[in-house]
């Protein structure tokens, strides 16, 4: 389903993107992505399509606001009955949309003893009732805790997957967009990338993009020149001039400023075989903190003036003694390096 | 010092005691006159004066026609007020306040005056054959111009507490705006809007300065009272007092109660 709405109030906003399964919209707080989500439902004068023109009582979206809006005076049941015609079948469909969600037991509950993946689900089935063609959700891992996010946000999409819905989530979390079918960015209230999770995360089309994907490794350079051989090579000036060798970047002069990235998978230990000793990009740090990750472990170098993050089998932390405070080298994958022009 | 700590609130954690011994002052000073009330009372020769049922009929009925018309007219007047902002609101604001602000005597005035027999509407309306000046409709008026105003921003308010995201769900939710006020605003509003009742109503029962001047006839009881402490005294006036708070008081305690989820046993 395309997307393609322009708002004027409360924020000027033009976007057009695609929706296939569970999108993420990803962006910063600000960027009018509530706006967007209210504009599709109706609930704040926009032009555009789907739906562009009608009332909001008479477009098929369920949306789900951020803290999900149940209904306090109302039953579990009642708030999925809610929008259900009137009969007398009406309480036996509301406990089958409840029961698709795994909510029976909690029927008769009322919202506020309902834990906050409850009330997501019940606010979920209630959207389902009034068979949209099209789901809206704000931030919807934000009113969830940390220690089961992800399974109520995976369990949240498999559901939908279920029900054959397109949905369109924004949110501000990058670990959302891992989950997702789809992932467009918006930044600077327009949309400026969109694809498939792997394609995104694996090529941010610019450095803001990259920060909104959560990448922490970005940092700035200047380009030293461009070798015949295909290689292009940037001066690392925070890093005692340390040059970087990537794959040749098209539209680059000499002495320009960029940005570049590269992911902490593809910083590299040197290998348990000692006879490899050849490096892409030989950079020096010190081991400033680690994080244990059970199988891997997430350590931050002191390169210079910046910190580089690197994550690295543990059974290779090990080997290496990685304390902290101990002096390491460690390789940065040309292949993994990604540069754009620098912005602001 | 340790005496004035060592009380446990209802959350259980300790309080001091000051705020408890300042209430039950205040509560002292509010229940003095009452308190009086029941001394000077004659119980052993308790009876009523002339004319005292006929004023608790006259309170009782008309009362509650009156709020009735405060109800439909006010619960419209303050959702739009409550859900609607433009430019010049506040004038509408200072039209209430001016309502609530008018000292009684001079409402009645302002009121005879507009619908007495010589004032513009009041000899339109008697050219149909109503008279609004010492009749019952007069005094069902008297009494919805004394109530209205408190009404209407105990309503807004509480129209105003209800999230505008929970109407705007239900609208996603195929219901009419219609439908989404009687499904939505009225229920979650409906411990507000019960206080609001339970004010007009102590308010219009208890109206005494415009009605004396509006309809002095029928005498519901406020007014009553007045005549039975200028024709006979003290004594007619009592009994008639005891009266006025049986018939008054269920109503607003019980509405009082529920605003606040509470149980009257």
């Amino acid at each position: 389903m395309r997307i393609d709405y322009s708002i004027d109030h409360p924020v000027r906003l033009e976007v057009n993107f695609e929706v296939e399964g569970f999108t993420i919209l990803l962006g910063q707080s600000g960027e009018g992505k509530t706006t967007l989500l209210r504009a599709i439902a109706g609930l704040l004068p926009a032009q555009g399509e789907p739906f562009g023109g009608l009332l909001p009582q008479h477009r098929a979206v369920g949306y789900l606001p951020q803290g999900y809006a149940l209904f306090p005076h109302l039953r579990a049941w009642e708030n999925v009955a809610f929008g259900l015609p009137r009969g007398r079948q009406r309480r036996a469909q509301a406990l089958e949309l409840l029961a698709r969600v795994q909510l029976v037991d909690v029927a008769e509950h009322y919202p506020s003893a309902l834990s906050g993946g409850q009330q997501q689900r019940v606010a979920l089935a209630r959207a389902l009732a009034r068979k949209p063609q099209l789901l809206l959700l704000d931030e919807p891992s934000s009113a969830l805790d940390a220690a089961t996010r992800d399974e109520v946000m995976a369990e949240l999409i498999s559901e939908m997957h279920e029900f054959g819905l397109p949905a369109l989530a924004v949110s501000h979390d990058p670990h959302l967009a891992a989950l997702a079918d789809r992932v467009a960015v918006m930044s600077g209230r327009s949309i400026v990338q969109q694809g498939t999770p792997a394609e995104v995360l694996a090529r941010p089309a610019s450095a803001a993009v990259a920060r909104l994907l959560g990448h922490r490794n970005l940092f700035t350079a200047r380009v030293a020149g461009q070798k015949i051989s295909g290689i292009t090579l940037l001066r690392w000036e925070a890093v005692n001039g340390t040059t970087l060798r990537l794959p040749q970047q098209s539209g680059l002069a000499a002495g320009q400023l960029v940005q570049w990235m590269i992911a902490p998978t593809a910083v590299r230990l040197p290998s348990l075989e000692s006879d490899q000793h050849h490096m892409d990009n030989p950079v020096s740090g010190r081991v400033e903190s680690r994080l244990n990750l059970g199988a891997h472990f997430q350590v931050a170098l002191r390169c210079g003036t910046e910190r580089l993050w690197l994550s690295a089998p543990s059974n290779l932390v090990r080997h290496h003694g990685l304390e902290t405070g101990r002096e390491i080298t460690v390789d940065l994958h040309s292949d993994g390096l990604l540069c754009w022009p620098h912005q602001g | 010092m340790s005496a004035l700590v060592d009380v446990q609130a209802a959350d259980g954690l300790p309080r001091s005691r000051t705020p408890a011994l300042v209430g039950a002052l205040t509560l002292l000073l509010i229940a003095g006159p009452f308190i009086a009330l029941a001394s000077a009372t004659h119980w052993s020769n308790f009876h009523f004066a002339p004319g005292d049922m006929g004023s608790i009929a006259v309170s009782l009925g008309y009362s509650l026609i009156s709020l009735m018309l405060i109800v439909a007219f006010g619960t419209p007047l303050a959702w739009w007020l409550a859900r609607h902002s433009f430019r010049g609101k506040w004038v509408l604001e200072a039209i209430i306040l001016l309502a609530l602000l008018t000292p009684p005597l001079a409402m009645g005035i302002l009121l005879t005056t507009l619908y007495g027999p010589y004032g513009p509407l009041g000899s339109l309306l008697t050219q149909t054959g109503v008279e609004l000046t010492n009749s019952a409709p007069a005094f069902v008026l008297a009494q919805f111009y004394g109530a209205l105003p408190y009404y209407v921003v105990a309503a807004r308010a509480a129209f105003e507490g209800v999230p505008r995201e929970l109407e705007h769900i239900a609208l996603t939710l195929g219901k009419s705006p219609w439908q989404t006020f009687w499904l939505v605003s009225m229920p979650l509003a409906r411990l507000g809007l019960a206080a609001g009742i339970a004010l007009a109503w102590v308010r219009a029962v208890g109206e005494f300065g415009i009605v004396l001047i509006l309809a002095y006839y029928p005498q519901g009881i406020p007014v009553k009272l007045w005549v039975n402490l200028q024709d006979i005294g003290l004594s007619a006036v009592y009994p008639l007092l005891w009266v006025f708070f049986l018939v008054a008081m269920p109503l607003p305690l019980i509405l009082g109660l529920a605003s606040r989820r509470q149980r009257l046993f």
